[in-house]
């Protein structure tokens, strides 16, 4: 089990990539297109029906991985902008800097990130690139904390000290032999911020709070289909196990570094 | 001990302005205006003008926050803007839905946790189901459990009511019926983390001298397991428990959407869609109160049940 996870996880993050980029190839329909074919249960024509404005809802649910993965990988590449350097000169310098950087990311890591990006994604205005941003400014403080922690433990190691001690200045420290160093851990906490980023804008759509349709984003898809649970369960569940899918192979990816 | 707790308290009432004042400011003018966000962009200067001073809107944004606060201490957070209610009276009525709830779904996660990963014969059989239930439980949205559930039970096997809620009132079957769906949703990614953290550290307290001296003295392994290692091995999990609790709030505003309960996490989403400052703010700073009061516990409740730990 323990080798098999990043297998399933990366061949699952594959499916899922694989689906954002080939969209209009793999799609049977426009996701946009409506017909007066409403609400109609799954049939060889629409594997998993129609919608209520008559679109077909597994071109709609392909679609909506690309949705996800621009915002998946755009927050988690803002997260890391912010966390990786703050992180990095906070646990380098210590001292001040630690002390102004550790309580703020404290702070942050006990409130609620769903709430915070409803808060702010409400009044920023709910589109792709806002989505992004916020979900990346919700996401910071643990890399910084992260990289942080990485980078105390590595700076009293010996070599570290040599370095300083042939005269290396801080900035070249840092990327020569920091960085090298921690570099897998970050990688895995991107696969990680992207699991996060991906479950927290799916929830904030669902809510009715994210991406505003007619944009085909999985969570807005569960929340359209939940009315009609009884009528056709897959308008919900399909893009309900999309999700939980791509959120579970970025996490299978990033949790099994160590 | 008793200072350390009059010292964190006190400093937890200037770190709760703070942060109601930042949630205050970003609401109000940083991220944009109440004004602008109720009438649209098209709106013109004169209903915009209008709006803020029937709202109080037009006054310097610290003085707004100023009469806001002083309010807040009294209990008075203002009327709401949609429903002309007192947003205090509508809080009151949504609490103990979600507290309970919520109550549930820690003791269930907790105890959960703890049996899977303390019971020896479970921690040998069911390993991999637990691993399994983990993962589920982390990745899987709120969202995607709670209409499987309904889905499961309600449409399909016809068990369960889907959604709606029925307080003690109405009977304890009736209230149990519309409750256990609800927190067996909110309690899974809690008990994922949960027991993920509490499995690692039993497997480090499990390797130490005592518990082999604990087995060595002739101890059953049910001995071994709850009075040696399940104390130990449960202590940094108490802590986590505190700094994460607060992520709970976000799973119960998902929770009770998907459920249709009358509690205040559906009441943040409402007040959210609608624009309702006043609610939006009272529920952001409750929210806020709980999750620093609630880390605050957990740091006290570290200290009484490790005899080790001196803040002086």
């Amino acid at each position: 089990m323990r080798r098999l996870r990043p297998v399933i996880g990366l061949l699952l993050i594959a499916a899922f990539v694989a689906m954002a980029l080939l969209a209009s190839v793999i799609a049977p329909y426009d996701p946009f297109k409506s017909s007066v074919e409403v609400i109609d249960p799954p049939s060889a024509r629409h594997l998993l029906g129609t919608d209520e404005l008559g679109r077909d809802i597994l071109s709609r649910v392909i679609y909506g991985a690309r949705t996800s993965l621009i915002i998946g990988l755009g927050a988690a590449i803002c997260a890391m902008g912010i966390g990786v350097p703050v992180g990095l000169v906070a646990g380098y310098f210590g001292g001040r800097v630690d002390m102004l950087v550790v309580p703020l990311i404290d702070l942050f890591i006990a409130l609620p990130g769903l709430v915070l990006a409803l808060i702010i994604t409400v009044m920023v205005g709910p589109n792709l690139l806002n989505l992004v941003l916020v979900l990346g400014f919700v996401m910071w403080p643990s890399v910084a904390r992260l990289v942080r922690g990485q980078t105390l433990a590595l700076r009293e190691t010996l070599y570290i000290e040599a370095a300083r001690a042939v005269g290396g200045g801080s900035a070249w420290i840092i990327r020569r032999h920091v960085w090298p160093n921690i570099m897998r851990v970050v990688a895995a906490q991107f696969a990680v911020s992207v699991s996060f980023a991906i479950f927290t804008s799916a929830s904030l759509s669902f809510l009715g709070l994210g991406i505003p349709p007619p944009t085909p984003d999985w969570g807005g898809l569960v929340r359209a289909g939940f009315d009609f649970l009884s009528l056709n369960p897959l308008m919900s569940l399909a893009p309900g196990a999309t999700v939980t899918a791509t959120v579970m192979g970025f996490y299978l990816t990033g949790s099994s570094v160590r | 001990m008793l200072t350390m707790i009059v010292r964190r308290l006190l400093l937890a009432i200037p770190t709760i302005i703070a942060i109601t004042a930042l949630l205050f400011f970003s609401v109000t003018t940083i991220l944009g205006s109440p004004a602008g966000m109720m009438l649209g962009q098209d709106a013109s200067t004169d209903a915009i003008a209008a709006l803020n001073a029937r709202y109080g809107f037009d006054r310097p944004a610290i003085m707004q926050y100023g009469a806001w606060i002083a309010g807040a201490i009294q209990g008075d957070f203002g009327r709401s803007f949609t429903t002309q209610q007192s947003v205090a009276r509508a809080i009151a009525d949504c609490i103990p839905v979600t507290l309970e709830m919520t109550l549930w779904s820690i003791l269930l996660a907790t105890t959960a946790a703890v049996i899977l990963n303390t019971i020896p014969v479970a921690r040998r059989a069911l390993a991999g189901a637990t691993t399994a239930v983990n993962l589920i439980g982390i990745t899987v949205p709120n969202f995607m459990l709670g209409i499987s559930l309904i889905f499961l039970f309600s449409v399909w096997l016809g068990w369960l009511p889907s959604t709606g809620w029925a307080p003690w009132s109405d009977g304890v079957a009736e209230h149990l019926k519309r409750i256990i769906m609800p927190v067996l949703t909110l309690s899974a990614y809690y008990f994922g983390v949960f027991s993920i953290v509490y499995r690692a550290e039993y497997r480090d307290v499990a390797q130490r001298m005592f518990i082999q001296v604990a087995r060595a003295k002739g101890l059953s392994e049910w001995m071994v397991a709850f009075k040696h290692a399940l104390p130990n091995a449960i202590l940094p999990v108490i802590t986590f428990v505190g700094i994460t609790i607060g992520q709970l709030t976000g799973g119960a505003v998902v929770t009770e959407t998907v459920f249709s309960m009358p509690g205040t996490g559906r009441l943040f989403v409402s007040a959210i869609a609608g624009h309702d400052f006043p609610v939006m703010l009272a529920i952001g700073m409750l929210i806020v109160t709980g999750v620093i009061l609630m880390n605050l516990l957990a740091d006290i409740a570290y200290t009484i049940v490790n005899p080790q730990i001196r803040f002086d």
